[in-house]
């Protein structure tokens, strides 16, 4: 199996149950789809507020599948591959219903690649296996001499360096008489001291370690015959994590109707369909208006119209913009309609929706040809709202 | 072009507690419509209004793009419209800028609020601080305003009862103005007892909630004449922004006021106020502002506003015969009801409460808690 | 004509503005202002010091800050100085523009600085644009900014499959535009060879309109500096002038469009670009401006107002937009930043618009950076309901 930074397509799937937010599944009850080229497919159920996943041959009953390639696939799961230009560059698709997809989204914990440690061990043995590259030979002109390193507790161990005729050579005990023995409780302070962490004079004088023989001549020699210890830990940066306050901003409002917009909206509740018109150009506008901005007059009289029309243009809306106060979308698809009621001309249409089962059937109307005749259904209870027609229906 | 601006007619509805029989677009109406017939101003590409600027604010009007919804009734419809997201009074600089510049030469100035509309400005003016630290605080411009109340107060040696003259004055001469807000009548006794709403300040202290709308046909000076006979002139404008955090203020200095104010006169030609200017429209959102903003504009001497009240430098100063914002103006309209007044005493149009021989009006708004943002115009029979 | 002659003339001495970006979380809103005042500072070779104004503007309902210039003066550096807050929606950026510019002819202040931003991630979007239609009615029935209307007036028109790759079109010349722009928010690295996938395989939104034909939502900040004829010779060896400009809003209603001939909807771009152009002696737009940085919400409208603004007849604008005209080296490069399409920081595109056409003007936009000599430079703005504010810039005084 491939890796993409250092993941495998199958670690996202595998770590998918212990990733999973129950309360993210509320009110999710689908099979969705994974195909990822090369890598396999997957499906996943999600039902009272729980999850099964199974690698699958096909994806049959899938409400959306997702497909992609495998570097897309983790880039976006690890946020390396930013999600929405991988989508819009078609990097990856759904196919299927794109809103019950998304909500996918709230389901699981974001997949975060375990962050490897070296152990004290690990240090050990890669600070001792990279003496000798480390190791300047010319610096050792003419020199001769060991060096013990007694390293106490649990991942400790013991190693003699050797420099004879411009030659290092490293053993794992502590062999012959060293020129100069270090002792240290805690290897681990060892590591800590060759990663800077702790210099010197705090272990010696906190009693953590002691050496034995011509230590002055270890502390200026070594540095000068051998490179200086590189932590492959370094560079590493830790991503700091980002707060977040989430909070919703929601104000009351008392909002007034005005007389103008009042009568409309009582019309509503009246089965009546209210516009009125400007006096100088004797266009009617719907809903009425306080003045005409055309004529910038006061406007006039009111004209009872409709209640039916036909429909001058239906966008069919595929992607709802879910309420900013609930977080609920419209389903999709729905049509949003304009109508030009009975008694209004050219552009004097009414926005509203037409019956989800009819988008189909509608057609638009254009120039002098008509589009289709529709009847608003109202509400057996009307309080003087917009939403007093249900919706608008084919008037057949 | 010359250096100033005509304001040739101005129309209001009353400030009033709560329109809840109108919504924004009726209010305005109310002021269109007057403007248009007095002037007998038009739209004409050529010779009328191009350019309408409005004032409103998109969290009092819960409305996105507030200016949207009146585009209509402002007569913007093929016109330029521009909203003043500020204290209104920048406006009237704004629009000074438009004319002098050569764009434009005539102006429809309009703005309205409805602070009744919502449950709490309080909420709002709390939005005005990050979401980080001042406003989860709960700073908002009340409690704001406290804070440098307390502060002024020590300093100039305002007292309880000093701010119970000024709210009794202001009340008093808002019953002589035709569209200030009715209030109750009030004693200096009942001021004192009112309970207290952010220490120091009182509820009495502090404006009450007021819808309101305006209107101002503004143009140029050559073309004042043929829209009245009676022009009003703006001759000075300044601004000046302070610094936001409290504590890297001074508040209790008038740093941004004083500034203001001294662009705005040099920009007029205006070396003394206390002798050049016969009419003073200081917005006082509370009531310990009305003599601090003196101090401000430099009718009042640094640091001894209490001695002013007692030596009666509200009356000698012509100070706030409208009512002042302290008698009930909605939040970012303040300056302009403040320039209307000035209109009216400068035009001779003033009824009960007119200054004799009045030549020089200024009028001052701020916006922001403690004054943060202060702006100053100048104006001239 | 009442148009009066300028008081006195404007140039463009500084321009900055951040990459802008779905992701600035590791600035705050006064921060992010600040890069865009900081490279505009510097780039002019100012300090704050020689301001004399800022103007500030964007969508309050946004990001949910009250008068936000208030807080932001940590990073406008306003401390001190005159100030005006102006908003007007998508155009603002543009406003802030048209206001920078009519505060220094004016005369009343000599170096202005005008600061557009967004940080529409702090916010709901969504939620944002959707207020903006009347609480009474239209809040309720509303699909956001989308709608599939202008698609469908195109493909009438034209026929669906050349409409169809006609916008495709022009989306794929906006991406090879943001390529080249390092500021610019999103480039895909599409290629023509896509358009009929793209066509197929890209969701759609309302109607016709897809995904890919959208603009983005993005993050940043655009600080532009105006400043007066004797600043500006004195400060920049290349200012760039501000010829002229126009607002045109219109009504409230929301019927832009218009299928019946008797009642054609007279839109404001048309309005607009014929009253600025018709008042600076303008005749032929197409043959006149070097370089148009459009404000394009989405690639049906760019369409559709490529014909309105320079006042095209029959299918011209189809073909100019199908025989590569709009890409840089064309004939009428349009938005060689990639435009709106490219990166959407709503209260700053609008300036980025005029920012981005100064640099045209001057010669040093980078990448993309048009290759023949701009002298005439024209850029617009959009928003509310359908409006239209046009800038016009130049690079001799000489009009």
């Amino acid at each position: 199996m491939a890796e993409y930074w250092g993941v495998k397509v199958e670690d996202i799937f595998n770590t998918m149950k212990d990733r999973f937010r129950p309360e993210g599944a509320k009110d999710v009850d689908a099979v969705f789809g994974y195909d990822i080229a090369g890598e396999g497919k997957w499906k996943l159920t999600v039902k009272n507020n729980a999850m099964t996943l199974e690698k699958a041959d096909q994806l049959s009953g899938c409400i959306a599948t997702m497909s992609a390639d495998g570097e897309t696939f983790v880039g976006v799961n690890t946020g390396k591959v930013d999600a929405t230009n991988a989508f819009m560059s078609g990097k990856f698709k759904v196919e299927g219903d794109m809103g019950a997809f998304g909500k996918t989204g709230k389901l699981f914990r974001k997949f975060v690649l375990a962050k490897k440690e070296m152990t004290t061990k690990e240090y050990l043995a890669d600070m001792f296996a990279t003496i000798v590259p480390r190791f300047k030979a010319r610096e050792a002109e003419g020199l001769e001499a060991s060096f013990g390193f007694d390293l106490g507790g649990p991942d400790g161990g013991k190693w003699t360096v050797f420099i004879k005729d411009k030659v290092c050579t490293v053993t794992e005990t502590i062999e012959g008489k060293p020129t100069v023995t270090l002792e240290f409780n805690d290897a681990r302070d060892y590591v800590d001291f060759i990663l800077g962490k702790i210099d010197a004079q705090s272990i010696l004088a906190a009693g953590k370690a002691s050496a034995k023989g011509d230590i002055n001549m270890m502390a200026s020699k070594w540095p000068i015959l051998f490179e200086k210890y590189k932590d492959p830990m370094a560079g590493a940066v830790q991503e700091q994590e980002l707060l977040v306050l989430k909070k919703t901003i929601s104000l009351n409002e008392k909002f007034s109707t005005g007389p103008i917009m009042g009568k409309f909206l009582k019309g509503l509740k009246e089965k009546k369909i209210f516009a009125n018109r400007c006096p100088e150009c004797g266009r009617l506008q719907l809903p009425p208006r306080e003045v005409c901005a055309e004529c910038r007059v006061r406007a006039g009289e009111f004209v009872e119209v409709g209640p039916k029309g036909e429909v001058r243009y239906m966008d069919v809306v595929y992607y709802a913009m879910p309420d900013p106060l609930t977080g609920v979308a419209r389903e999709t698809p729905y049509g949003s309609i304009f109508i030009r009621l009975d008694g209004c001309k050219g552009n004097e249409t009414l926005p509203h929706f037409i019956r989800k089962d009819q988008i189909e059937k509608i057609q638009r109307g254009w120039n002098e040809k008509k589009g289709t005749r529709v009847r608003p259904v109202w509400e057996e209870k009307r309080i003087g709202d917009i939403w007093d027609i249900k919706y608008f229906e084919i008037d057949e | 072009m010359g250096k100033r601006l005509a304001v040739c007619a101005v129309a209001q509805i009353k400030n009033h507690p709560d329109y809840h029989d109108w919504r924004f677009q009726n209010m305005l109406l109310e002021c269109f419509e007057p403007i248009v017939e007095e002037t007998k101003v038009t739209f004409d590409m050529d010779k009328g209004i191009r350019t309408i600027i409005t004032c409103s604010d998109d969290m009092f009007d819960a409305r996105t793009i507030s200016d949207n919804g009146i585009t209509d009734v402002v007569g913007a419809h093929f016109r330029g419209e521009e909203k003043m997201a500020q204290e209104s009074i920048n406006g009237l600089g704004y629009a000074m800028a438009c004319i002098l510049s050569g764009h434009d030469d005539v102006i429809l100035f309009m703005g309205h609020c409805k602070e009744s509309q919502g449950e709490s400005r309080r909420m709002i003016s709390n939005l005005a601080y990050d979401p980080f630290y001042c406003r989860p605080l709960g700073m908002d411009y009340h409690n704001v305003d406290a804070l440098q109340a307390r502060a002024y107060m020590e300093k100039s040696k305002v007292t309880d009862e000093h701010l119970a003259k000024v709210v009794v004055r202001s009340r008093a001469n808002g019953k002589k103005n035709p569209y200030g807000r009715e209030n109750k009548i009030v004693s200096e006794k009942d001021v004192l007892n009112s309970p207290m709403y952010s220490d120091p300040l009182r509820e009495m202290h502090i404006y009450p909630v007021t819808d309101w709308a305006y209107g101002m046909l503004l143009c140029s000076e050559k073309r004042a004449k043929e829209f009245t006979k009676k022009p009003v002139w703006i001759t000075g404008y300044g601004s000046c922004m302070d610094r936001y955090f409290l504590g890297d203020r001074d508040i209790a200095s008038n740093f941004s006021l004083k500034n203001a104010a001294k662009r705005a006169y040099a920009m007029a030609g205006i070396k003394d106020p206390r002798k050049d200017v016969q009419v003073f429209e200081l917005s006082d959102q509370a009531a310990y502002q009305l003599p601090m903003w003196a101090e401000g504009v430099g009718i009042a001497e640094e640091g001894r506003g209490g001695q002013w009240i007692d030596d009666g430098g509200m009356e000698r100063f012509n100070v706030n015969l409208s009512g002042g914002q302290l008698n009930g103006n909605p939040l970012l309209l303040g300056g302009a009801a403040r320039a209307l007044e000035c209109y009216y005493q400068l035009s001779g149009q003033a009824g009960k409460r007119q200054v004799k021989g009045a030549k020089r009006a200024v009028a001052q708004a701020a916006t922001g808690g403690a004054g943060q943002h202060q702006a100053v115009i100048v104006m001239e029979a | 004509m009442a148009h009066q002659k300028k008081n006195r003339n404007v140039g463009i001495i500084g321009i900055g503005q951040t990459k802008h970006s779905s992701h600035r979380e590791d600035v705050n809103q006064p921060e992010l202002i600040h890069e865009a005042v900081s490279l505009a500072l510097k780039d002019a070779n100012l300090t704050m010091k020689d301001i004399d104004c800022v103007v500030h503007g964007n969508m309050e309902l946004f990001e949910m800050v009250h008068s936000p210039d208030l807080w932001h003066v940590l990073g406008t550096g306003a401390y001190g100085k005159d100030s005006i807050r102006i908003t007007t929606g998508g155009t603002v950026g543009a406003t802030l523009s048209c206001a920078s510019d009519n505060l220094v002819a004016s005369g009343m202040y000599d170096i202005v600085m005008a600061i557009g931003f967004e940080k529409l991630q702090e916010g709901h979007t969504t939620g944002g644009i959707t207020n903006m239609a009347c609480p009474l009615w239209f809040r309720k029935i509303q699909a956001g900014a989308l709608t599939g209307s202008s698609a469908y007036d195109v493909e009438r028109e034209f026929g669906l499959e050349r409409a169809d790759r006609a916008s495709l079109m022009y989306r794929i010349i906006m991406d090879k535009h943001a390529s080249l722009n390092p500021n610019a928010h999103r480039a895909f690295g599409l290629d023509f060879s896509q358009i009929d996938d793209l066509i197929r395989t890209s969701p759609k939104l309302v109607g016709e309109l897809k995904l890919i034909e959208m603009c983005s939502q993005s993050d940043g900040a655009c600080c532009v500096i105006y400043a007066c004829e004797k600043k500006a010779k004195e400060l920049s060896k290349i200012p760039v002038w501000i010829r002229d400009h126009i607002t045109v809003h219109k009504e409230e209603n929301f019927t832009i469009f218009g299928y019946d001939r008797k009642y054609p909807v007279l839109k404001t771009h048309k309005f607009a670009a014929e009253q600025l152009f018709k008042r600076n002696g303008i005749n032929d737009p197409l043959n006149y401006f070097d370089v148009f940085e459009m404000y394009d919400p989405a690639t049906w409208w760019a369409i559709d107002w490529i014909r309105d603004f320079f006042n095209l007849q029959g299918d011209e604008h189809l073909r100019l937009i199908e025989e590569k005209e709009i890409m840089i080296g064309g004939k009428m490069p349009i938005n060689p930043s990639g435009g709106v399409i490219g990166s959407n920081p709503i209260g700053a595109t609008a300036l980025v618009r005029v920012a981005e056409a100064a640099l045209q003007v001057r010669g040093n936009a980078g990448p993309h950076q048009i290759p023949t000599p701009v002298n005439h430079a024209l850029a617009s703005g959009f928003g509310g309901t359908m409006w239209t504010v046009m800038t016009m810039l130049e690079k001799e005084l000489n009009w």
